[in-house]
């Protein structure tokens, strides 16, 4: 709508400062205040086990949402990826074939979102609002009457074992956390992404391969919802077909928190990994102290709100000023909203 | 140009309303008992909350918004009113009233976010989702809503004609009005304006942020009214209701030939949209299809709709991004 020649976007500064401040401020408010929050020093690092699969979701979703599109059916995918995994368990196949299974069964279905929102062209929300449901009833049909559960604890070292202290579950996240930021960060697909979302037609116009790259960021984030069902699997020890479907809240909350612009185009995934850092250890803070899990959503929801609305004023606040020294400088040329 | 019946079957609501004849003919055929007062009032009874739901997504959506909030408004609102009725013996008219009262409010938070304070609807809605979902379990306390008089749930259960339950006949008048508001009002006429195009509705002097605002609070608004439909129909409540029903809500209004891109859709869609839903799922369990895959009938409709839907091709959603950049 503006017809200025501005960059677009403003951004807090130091986002990922404030982050990491907040996430330093919870852990010394909860290892004061909750004394089984810290255990024997390793406490904090065993309670990322409990959303190192949100943040593997997370970090899919942002892939994703950097295009400017989003996948609602992410934690249904994960779900059933858990399911795949249990199944081929419990009918007596090796771990390894019950990862690789779960995870190609998720990753084809990422392709499938992908293939329609490139090829047929429906907006991302839709399509992915419609699989969800789909994914939601075929993880329940494969689960049965009665999920698979008790693994072996070969496959269960995935999700609770650890190397030194580091979890397992930690290791993976921080390992894909990596993988994104380089992707995203330093090659071309990432280059293309960011630019899809910030202006396809530019995007188009570049020579981007658009409907390419819209594909392999989606089968990407669901290869990335098999790999959150396999840890969630084998965590809990189970394979109850809503596993993952919770999970689609708060990863969507970690990317936002995280920066990422929802319309695409713009955030850095490294401040994702530090949202999801912080909400991770604020949910576990406030479970270990005898909160229900609904207040805790209650309360994600909320710094969800709060954190947005000082970021959305602060950089409409820097907008505004720039577009009004711009406006000084070329006076007929002005933007309708500010 | 067309013939005139293929003209009609491109408005939505009758297509859908086709579709629904369709559907009901074919399970009849198949199985006598569909055509029964009784199972014509279970569905009419069953599509009312969503009704609401739907109606209340379409006023947001065709003004270019979502709001992901309205299952978590409408279980909290149940909530509220169940336990006024439980305990307190509260009757009809009250109630709906507290109801009302209970989603303008839960709307008017989703309406500061959006049209005030300018957070993009869809992670306001997302937040306040998360907050309202806390909040009923706060409200309920562990306890749950679990006797509702009978006076208050014959309404779910009694017929005026056969197959038509009381409670359709205390839900189309909200249908009409909100038919009515759409097309013939100043108010309804800018909320497409701004759906289309908010720059164009901007320059026409129509206060775009100001349609916004109304539109959440009328989400709201309905979105509470249907809480007490949920009483009506089911004589219960807990910390969980309305849990899956943000997404279904919004599947009924594109259904219903809303579109995510605003500026299309309408009142009737919302409730064609709703009992189609409804129609085709009760027909899947006729036709001994497990339940399990009722979300799968629900996903596969939103993707026939969509695709049917040349509005929502690539071009024009393209586009619609952008445009919904500007707004926010």
């Amino acid at each position: 709508m503006t017809t200025l020649a501005l960059p677009r976007r403003y951004r807090v500064p130091a986002w990922g400062a404030c982050l990491v401040l907040a996430i330093i401020g919870e852990l010394i408010y909860f290892t004061l205040t909750t004394r089984q929050f810290a255990g024997h020093g390793t406490g904090i690092l065993n309670l990322t086990e409990q959303f190192a699969p949100t943040g593997v979701l997370a970090l899919g979703l942002a892939m994703v949402i950097l295009t400017g599109n989003i996948d609602l059916s992410c934690g249904a995918s994960a779900s059933l990826a858990a399911v795949i995994a249990g199944t081929v368990l419990s009918k007596g196949g090796s771990p390894a074939l019950a990862i690789v299974a779960a995870i190609a069964v998720s990753t084809l279905f990422g392709l499938f979102n992908g293939l329609i929102v490139a090829f047929v062209g429906i907006d991302s929300l839709l399509v992915t609002l419609a699989t969800q449901f789909i994914v939601t009833s075929i993880a329940t049909s494969v689960a049965g009457a009665s999920p698979p559960f008790g693994f072996s604890s070969a496959f269960t070292l995935i999700g609770q074992g650890s190397v030194n202290d580091v979890p397992f579950a930690l290791l993976t996240f921080l390992v894909i956390a990596l993988a994104v930021i380089i992707t995203v960060g330093y090659t071309s697909l990432g280059r293309s992404l960011t630019l899809i979302g910030y202006n396809p037609r530019a995007a188009l116009y570049s020579g981007i391969a658009i409907r390419g790259s819209l594909t392999a960021v989606f089968t990407l984030g669901g290869f990335m919802s098999g790999v959150a069902g396999v840890l969630l699997a084998a965590y809990y020890n189970s394979a109850q077909p809503q596993i993952g479907t919770g999970l689609l809240l708060p990863a969507i909350t970690a990317v936002i928190l995280g920066g990422m612009d929802i319309f695409g185009g713009a955030g850095r995934v490294g401040e994702v990994v530090l949202a999801v850092l912080l909400l991770g250890f604020l949910s576990q803070g406030m479970l270990i102290a005898g909160d229900s899990s609904l207040s805790v959503t209650m309360v994600t929801g909320l710094v969800l709100i709060g954190a947005l609305v000082v970021k959305f004023s602060f950089e409409r606040n820097l907008r505004q000023r720039v577009s009004a020294r711009m406006r000084r400088l070329r006076p007929f040329d002005q933007d309708a909203h500010g | 140009m067309p013939p005139r019946w293929a003209m009609l079957l491109r408005r939505r609501e009758i297509l859908v309303t086709a579709a629904v004849i369709v559907v009901v003919a074919v399970s009849t055929a198949a199985h006598p008992y569909f055509w029964s007062s009784g199972n014509l009032a279970f569905i009419f009874a069953d599509s009312v909350v969503i009704t609401f739901l739907a109606l209340g997504e379409s006023f947001v959506m065709i003004g270019r918004g979502i709001d992901l909030s309205v299952g978590a408004i409408m279980g909290l609102s149940a909530i509220v009113v169940g336990f006024r009725i439980q305990n307190d013996g509260m009757t009809l008219l009250p109630a709906v009233l507290l109801g009302a009262a209970v989603g303008i409010v839960l709307g008017v938070g989703n309406a500061v976010l959006v049209g005030l304070v300018r957070l993009p609807p869809i992670i306001a809605t997302l937040g306040t989702l998360s907050v309202y979902s806390g909040l009923e379990f706060v409200v309920t306390n562990g306890n749950q809503v679990d006797t509702i008089p009978s006076s208050i749930t014959n309404l779910g259960s009694h017929t005026v004609l056969p197959g038509v339950p009381v409670i359709l006949l205390l839900t189309l008048p909200f249908v009409l009005v909100s038919a009515w508001v759409l097309r013939y009002t100043a108010f309804g006429r800018s909320v497409y304006a701004v759906g289309d195009d908010a720059e164009a509705a901007y320059r026409a002097g129509i206060g775009v942020r100001r349609v916004q605002f109304l539109t959440y609070v009328i989400s709201g608004l309905l979105a509470g009214l249907g809480g007490v439909a949920f009483l009506v129909y089911t004589s219960g409540a807990s910390s969980t209701t309305g849990i899956n029903d943000n997404l279904t809500a919004i599947a009924a209004a594109i259904i219903g030939g809303t579109a995510l891109t605003g500026g299309v859709g309408g009142a009737f869609g919302a409730l064609a949209g709703s009992v189609f839903l409804t129609v085709t799922l009760t027909a899947m369990s006729f036709a001994h299809v497990s339940d399990v895959w009722q979300p799968a009938g629900v996903g596969v409709l939103v993707l026939l709709a969509v695709v049917y839907d040349s509005r929502s091709r690539a071009g024009r959603t393209r586009r619609g991004t952008k445009r919904r950049r500007g707004t926010r």
